[in-house]
């Protein structure tokens, strides 16, 4: 009897990580799929099932100009934050993987530019939010972009280190003897081998901004409103048929960034 | 150092100049900031006592609460996922099964988020099916309580612990659990002895990742969570929004960025989690 107990337990033991991932994918994908359905309504308060199927609040959402403006101005944050983040992760990167610094300070390095990882965001955007304050910067465009640069830096580095760590140094040791200088290098050698990576990262870094609710809150003042903005706003107001419509126009902006971004991901 | 390095080193500097002075910039500079409004005016200790008085230490110790409880359930249901990905999916679905687990971490969370009142609410799926099939005879309320929100947390970080600790299981060498099974271990064992030890930097760099900003996190209590249970980040928020208060928010800040600190505690200064980190 006992025995028998155990060799069930053990069967479902092996089981076990396959059934959690299928439960898993249905987690994460139920939401998701009942928000698409939802959207479909044409009722301004939609209930489970729909009553019929229409465009109608994909048209008030896309007409809607706050939320053109709202999307427009985070495109144009992702965008700047994606170039700069990763220019400034690919720096920080080379410090800390290839730099000929001395070991303590790459280190110390790496753990100030990782500090939004392990500082809660809440205080990291208030202390910004101060700050900016403080030097006169006040709250607009400006210090939300810093924000964001700053948020997502360590993810640029860390992602764009990774790959460089992997680079062979015999490569461009064998241009240097052909007669490169460190400039040619870098153009020619090392920027292309990186390639999928700084494309990732930009990818990623643009995913980031671009769903980034929480320093943006903090530092937009009245003036500039973003998507994740704009959308909390809805949510507190409970407008839940135009809120399902825009939110799928959310997602799939930023699905489209992840599907690019995963066909890099096999690498060179 | 020789000579000929100087010109190297100098130029290596001017490269970290940029990011090290945006991470200063933003990062050194605004906590010294919160440091010094925290301790005025005339270098009182007031802010700090109030924020240690019994109704704030309520709203410390719920968020340090719910960073750990979360973390914890993450790190549980991770851990046969990214076994599962690394060592039982067919090699030509690994990377299908591991894009799809990890991209609602590409989403906005307020947007997730918001989907789960979509799930949990009266007129909900959950509802719809529990009546609908007979099982219940009304809706039950599944929504603004710690389950939702609990829920509502996994579902926005359970995919950053996925791909952090998928790095070190991957790693992780399969013919060391066929010999401890050819040896007679069971599956326990094998997880216990084998899997465990191995997989722990990957845990703990997770860790790193999930846990300060779920204890610090606003949006996902403001949608699911119940409006009686106060996290941190409303408090600061609140302060913030009207303009007054600055040092108590501060103080807070200072204090709740402390907690979070000492309980990540020695694991974030082993010099494994940080190679594991750089590796990430």
């Amino acid at each position: 009897m006992v025995s028998r107990v155990t060799r069930l337990a053990e069967r479902g033991a092996g089981r076990l990580p396959g059934i959690v991932v299928a439960l898993t994918l249905v987690f994460l994908y139920t939401p998701v799929l009942v928000i698409g359905y939802l959207s479909l309504s044409p009722a301004g308060q939609p209930t489970i099932p729909i009553d019929a199927f229409s465009l109608r609040w994909y048209t008030a959402v896309l007409t809607d100009t706050r939320f053109i403006r709202a999307l427009l101005t985070s495109l144009g944050i992702g965008v700047v934050t994606a170039t700069g983040g990763t220019a400034l992760g690919l720096a920080g990167a080379y410090v800390i993987v290839r730099s000929q610094l001395p070991q303590l300070a790459r280190r110390s390095i790496a753990v100030i530019i990782a500090l939004p990882l392990f500082v809660p965001t809440v205080v990291v955007a208030f202390g910004i939010g101060r700050a900016s304050a403080l030097v006169g910067l006040g709250y607009g465009y400006l210090p939300v972009i810093l924000g964001h640069l700053f948020w997502v830096l360590p993810f640029t580095t860390f992602l764009i280190a990774a790959r460089y760590a992997e680079l062979d140094n015999r490569l461009s040791a064998a241009a240097r003897d052909l007669g490169a200088d460190d400039r040619t290098v870098f153009r020619t050698i090392t920027v292309p081998l990186l390639w999928p990576a700084l494309m990732a990262s930009v990818l990623f870094a643009f995913a980031l901004s671009f769903n980034e609710f929480l320093i943006t809150f903090f530092l937009a003042g009245s003036s500039v409103t973003t998507v994740p903005l704009e959308i909390f706003g809805k949510v507190r107001i409970g407008a839940t048929a135009f809120l399902n419509a825009a939110s799928v126009l959310v997602i799939v902006v930023s699905a489209v960034a992840a599907g690019v971004a995963s066909t890099l991901r096999r690498p060179v | 150092m020789s000579v000929a390095n100087t010109p190297g080193r100098l130029r290596d500097w001017l490269v970290a100049g940029s990011p090290l002075l945006l991470a200063l910039a933003l990062g050194v500079f605004p906590l010294l900031t919160l440091f010094v409004e925290s301790i005025g005016p005339g270098l009182g200790g007031e802010n700090y006592a109030e924020v240690l008085s019994p109704l704030y230490r309520g709203a410390l110790l719920y968020s340090i609460g719910v960073g750990v409880g979360v973390t914890a359930v993450c790190l549980v249901v991770a851990y046969p996922i990214t076994y599962w990905i690394a060592h039982r999916c067919p090699d030509r679905y690994r990377l299908i099964a591991l894009v799809s687990v990890t991209l609602p971490l590409w989403l906005n969370y307020v947007v997730l988020n918001y989907a789960w009142v979509w799930i949990l609410a009266r007129g909900g799926v959950v509802n719809r099916i529990l009546v609908g099939t007979g099982l219940l005879d009304s809706s039950l309320d599944l929504l603004y309580n710690n389950i939702s929100m609990g829920i509502g947390f996994v579902y926005i970080y359970l995919p950053y612990v996925v791909l952090t600790m998928y790095v070190s299981m991957e790693r992780l060498d399969y013919q060391l659990i066929e010999a401890a099974r050819d040896l007679g271990a069971s599956d326990v064992r094998v997880f216990l002895d084998i899997v465990l030890p191995r997989t722990l930097p990957g845990a703990a760099a997770a860790t790193l990742i999930v846990y300060a900003r779920i204890a610090g996190a606003f949006a996902t209590p403001e949608i699911l969570g119940s409006p009686g249970n106060v996290m941190i980040a409303r408090l600061v928020v609140q302060a913030f929004r009207q303009y007054t208060n600055y040092g108590f928010a501060a103080a807070l800040s200072f204090v709740f960025l402390l907690l979070v600190l000492g309980t990540l505690g020695l694991g974030a200064l082993s010099p494994r989690v940080r190679r594991e980190l750089r590796q990430w």
